[in-house]
């Protein structure tokens, strides 16, 4: 396993650069014990190639820089070890996002369009009092908050997901993970109504095909499936009462 | 947010809309299966596929049913077809993402596509082929597959059930009716099981002949 030479294919355009046309270049590099994807692109920036761009910060799978296409998927650089891939692995950076160059793409400015849209915060009109004991939550619900909360927003659900590739209005699996995240917390006073507005919709979840690519592939292994029924669950209810109302 | 998107907005009607492809997929796929049993009733003789067509027209059912059938294709063609890749870039993105992705479900949605265009178009022909030599009988169905219908039905038997069977899943998926992993293998079960049933109740009407006026 230790001595095996193995061939990167990485996609390399800047688009500082526009006239060198997007390409896929090719390095070899011999394996090692334990080697990390990670690992493996450090060491090609540092022997091979001083320009190649990847983005990276925690190696530990906490921070979600590392999200790329290796061998077509989307998975976190950190969390790929080389003895579970092929001999050739391809590395591509993550599609809908925003190229800054090679393997490098800019989640931050799509996150923080979630965390706006989503208003993502607790809203409450209780006044916090920090001496009062705490109010108590149920088991089950502590537990189902803290599943939706393990997202990293990494964009690994929305580089696998094929509408969000199609139309860049589509919100995507983490997106709709962060609504249900609040829909289920019993602190947040926000009316299902509300979240309608912003999710209930062909950009939100009834854009949703159900192709399952986000959950298949999320490294945290957040169950995006039942995340994704609950909010459609919710907002079909919802536009049924509404239908009633009217 | 912009002017004609702020008008045009109506999250109650994008959430009826799919709440309308649920309700005629899963009517469609009912009537499928039905469908298919009705004429299966050939494998055990032409009176009992006779006396089942004269049965559902004695009470109605096919001239309530055919009309309901007819809209249920035309409003589910056309609200799953908004969300298909129709702008020839879209559909390049898709094809390109799901080669990259080889992620089976994925594909399926493409196998979908493809399916539902097929349906359209030759349950389309099955429909008037049966509507203009009605009523329904062995012996003009037997002389529709024998006079050259046989290869589109071998078509239209797979793409339905195909279509039904992947469309069935998507739903069971999407609403989390079930645990994705362990159900597939009954929905292919039943896939290859009902497509079996297609084809020996086509063979039977290729293969049997039987004159006019039998009944």
């Amino acid at each position: 396993m230790a001595d095996r030479l193995l061939t990167f294919s990485v996609f390399r355009y800047n688009p500082i650069t526009p006239e060198i046309p997007p390409r896929m270049q090719e390095y070899q590099l011999e394996e090692t014990m334990g080697m990390s994807l990670f690992i493996a692109l450090n060491r090609l920036r540092e022997e091979m190639d001083p320009s190649l761009m990847f983005d990276f910060v925690c190696r530990a799978a906490i921070c979600g820089s590392c999200a790329m296409l290796i061998n077509g998927r989307p998975g976190l650089a950190c969390k790929t070890l080389t003895q579970d891939m092929p001999d050739r692995i391809t590395v591509m950076p993550l599609p809908v996002f925003k190229l800054v160059g090679d393997l490098s793409v800019d989640t931050g400015v799509w996150f923080r369009h979630l965390n706006v849209r989503t208003e993502a915060w607790i809203h409450t009109d209780k006044v916090f009092n920090p001496k009062s004991i705490e109010a108590r939550m149920d088991n089950p619900t502590a537990q189902a908050i803290y599943d939706a909360e393990r997202c990293i927003e990494c964009g690994c659900c929305i580089g696998a997901c094929a509408t969000a590739n199609m139309r860049a209005d589509f919100m995507g699996a983490a997106f709709l993970n962060r609504i249900a995240r609040f829909m289920i917390d019993p602190r947040d006073e926000r009316p299902t109504a509300k979240y309608f507005d912003v999710v209930g919709t062909d950009e939100g979840v009834f854009g949703c095909i159900g192709l399952m690519a986000c959950d298949d592939l999320c490294p945290m292994e957040i169950p995006l499936q039942g995340q994704l029924a609950f909010v459609r669950r919710k907002m079909a209810q919802m536009a049924l009462k509404c239908k009633k109302s009217a | 947010m912009i002017l004609q998107k702020l008008l045009a907005k109506s999250p109650r009607l994008e959430a009826r809309l799919e709440l309308l492809e649920l309700a005629t997929g899963l009517m469609l796929f009912g009537f499928l299966q039905f469908h298919m049993f009705a004429v299966s009733s050939i494998i055990l003789g032409v009176d009992a596929f006779n006396r089942d067509s004269a049965r559902m027209d004695e009470y109605y059912l096919s001239y309530i049913g055919i009309p309901l059938v007819i809209l249920a294709i035309l409003v589910h063609g056309l609200v799953a077809m908004r969300k298909a890749p129709w702008k020839f870039q879209e559909m390049r993105v898709f094809v390109q993402h799901s080669r990259r992705l080889a992620h089976l479900d994925t594909w399926a949605w493409g196998v979908q596509i493809l399916t539902g265009l097929i349906v359209l178009v030759l349950a389309a022909t099955h429909i008037w082929s049966v509507l203009v030599t009605w009523p329904i009988e062995a012996a003009t169905s037997a002389a529709r597959i024998q006079g050259g219908y046989f290869s589109s039905f071998v078509l239209l038997i797979l793409a339905a059930e195909i279509h039904a069977m992947v469309g069935l899943y998507r739903i069971l998926v999407k609403w989390s009716w079930i645990h994705r992993k362990k159900f597939t293998k009954y929905l292919v079960y039943a896939t290859i099981g009902m497509v079996g049933l297609g084809f020996l109740t086509l063979l039977v009407f290729y293969f049997r002949s039987i004159p006019k006026g039998l009944s």
